[in-house]
């Protein structure tokens, strides 16, 4: 198993106001690990198979007092995302129908994935969603939803928990950063990452990913 | 196989193009938020663009039992929605009522324009809907397994809940009959009115047509109209068959008006319009179709009677439909298609 060697402390005071902060002083010193991703097989007939256009992401964590904190940083030339008028689900009569502005886009994200309970010895969950023995949760952070917590336990079982957690992105020069709050993401936790690259029609299994590590 | 299909055959000698069960779907089902540019019925001019936009080279379907892969429609291909200057128009004065943003596409952009044959003008309206396929490529493709298909009338639908807005399903179906609600992030489609049909009432699209060119009824009712025009008299077909999803829309065939001076010879004789087009929709069978359904003209012309054409005029609605209530479905002695 590949262990990440990265492993900061800092002092709660000076870190939980701007944690969430990607350009926060603290990440600066925080090395960050590069991880490879790899592409999924093509899994679906309907889509042409996809090149590696994003051939690693940069991942930093930080365990402290005020909480597990995780910084991901990759390239990605377009920036996915928008910002939707909310929709109201209940039929409106006469008002006037807020619009459907494409049919085509789909969102730059990534996402954290860690067991969803304590693992004994060195066996991680299966990396395709965990499996039923091995449950995982799954920190997602999309450019158009926002952060959502799902829980899954094998391929095509994932599902929205309904809940949200601390997360922040920012787009500059052709790089995305986004940093998350995950409590369980603690010491010695495996983790593995996912990166969907939106102009690459990327989403559910068409997707970016890396191995398990572990944060030490 | 579910134990009864709900059908529709539509008979494209008959459609005025009118677009009134295109509305009457519209303000029924689609007139939410995000869905401003859905039709789940439309009416597009045949030969022509169709909607969205070239829907029918764009990939989808089965090929060789496999998924084919397909490009998914913009928002620009299905046709822009956009407002008129009324209140410039109308209180300012002076001014032509315009749309309010240059419009370069939109769903019914080519109608009645159609395409020349010898000199001679041909078109028809094609009414569209989801077909219900028997073997749906949108619910093959949904790794959510978020589609499904009604055991109990095989009405397909798209589970709102569990639907994450992939769109595998978008790209899968060839007929381009699923939607992208981008605000909800769901897929949405035709749900064949089921709430009507389970009440015994036949959808709004087919319950508001002034053609009176819907047959609506289960398939495997041998008392329906829909059962004995495609399966007894065999005069209507689906739309693309070799796309291989089995639908369970069907159509009668179009013949045209005779070309100028054609009077008296058969419409295979001195076609108005290429078969080739109406193979090319329907499939080689459509030339059988058409053989049939004028032995069945000339016959009422020389002072027969025809069962099939007196069907097709379908005047009154229980000619037209025959829709049990679910609670009394149990009474079709199901004669599955064969
Ligand atoms: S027409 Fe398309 S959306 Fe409707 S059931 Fe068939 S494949 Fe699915
Ligand atoms: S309402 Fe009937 S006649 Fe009018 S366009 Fe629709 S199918 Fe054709």
């Amino acid at each position: 198993m590949k262990r990440l060697e990265c492993l900061l402390i800092c002092s709660a005071a000076a870190f939980a106001q701007n944690a969430l902060d990607p350009a926060a002083a603290e990440w600066k010193s925080a090395a960050p690990v590069t991880l490879a991703l790899h592409r999924t097989p093509p899994l679906y007939p309907t889509d042409a198979p996809a090149a590696l256009e994003i051939p690693s992401v940069q991942a930093q964590i930080i365990h402290s007092p005020a909480g597990n904190f995780v910084r991901l940083e990759w390239a990605d030339k377009t920036r996915d995302s928008a910002v939707l008028p909310k929709a109201e689900h209940a039929w409106q009569g006469d008002h006037l129908v807020t619009q459907s502005a494409a049919t085509d886009r789909f969102s730059d994200a990534c996402a954290v994935m860690i067991p969803a309970k304590p693992i004994t010895g060195d066996l991680n969950p299966s990396l395709q969603m965990g499996d039923p023995d091995h449950p995982v949760h799954i920190f997602v952070w999309d450019g158009t939803r926002g952060a959502a917590v799902m829980e899954a336990s094998g391929r095509e079982t994932t599902k929205r928990t309904g809940q949200s957690f601390p997360a922040q992105a920012q787009y500059a020069a052709g790089k995305w950063t986004v940093t998350m709050q995950i409590p369980d993401l603690q010491a010695g936790t495996p983790f593995a990452v996912a990166i969907w690259n939106g102009s690459q029609q990327d989403r559910d299994g068409r997707k970016y990913f890396t191995i398990w590590y572990r944060a030490q | 196989m579910p134990q009864h299909q709900i059908s529709m055959v539509l008979d494209l000698n008959k459609c005025l193009g009118c677009q009134t069960c295109t509305m009457a779907c519209k303000k029924l089902w689609t007139d939410g938020d995000g869905m401003d540019y859905m039709y789940w019925n439309n009416v597009e001019t045949r030969p022509g663009q169709g909607y969205p936009r070239n829907w029918d080279k764009i990939g989808g379907g089965f090929e060789d039992g496999k998924l084919r892969p397909s490009e998914l429609p913009t928002k620009e291909d299905y046709g822009q929605t956009f407002e008129y200057n009324y209140a410039e128009r109308l209180f300012q004065g002076g001014m032509q009522a315009m749309p309010q943003e240059e419009v370069r596409n939109t769903p019914n952009w080519d109608e009645d324009v159609g395409a020349l044959m010898l000199g001679e003008n041909y078109y028809f309206y094609l009414p569209r809907l989801c077909n219900h396929c028997t073997n749906p490529a949108c619910l093959e493709a949904c790794p959510r397994k978020a589609i499904y298909k009604r055991a109990e009338d095989g009405i397909v639908l798209v589970d709102q809940d569990r639907c994450e807005g992939y769109r595998y399903c978008m790209k899968a179906c060839p007929y381009k009959k699923i939607y992208f609600n981008e605000l909800l992030g769901k897929a949405q489609k035709c749900i064949f009115c089921y709430p009507r049909i389970e009440k015994g009432e036949v959808n709004a699209c087919a319950k508001q047509c002034p053609g009176r060119l819907r047959f609506v009824g289960y398939l495997d009712d041998p008392e329906s109209a829909v059962h004995k025009l495609v399966h007894v008299y065999k005069v209507a077909l689906g739309l693309f068959p070799e796309k291989g999803t089995e639908p369970n829309v069907f159509y009668v065939p179009p013949f045209n008006p005779p070309r100028t001076g054609s009077y008296g010879k058969s419409v295979l004789e001195d076609p108005r319009m290429p078969m080739d087009y109406l193979k090319y929709l329907f499939g080689d069978e459509v030339i059988d179709v058409i053989r049939r359904l004028e032995g069945e003209l000339h016959r009422a012309q020389s002072g027969g009677t025809s069962e099939v054409l007196q069907l097709l005029i379908g005047r009154d609605e229980h000619v037209r439909y025959q829709i049990p209530k679910h609670e009394d479905l149990i009474q079709i002695q199901g004669v599955h298609k064969a």
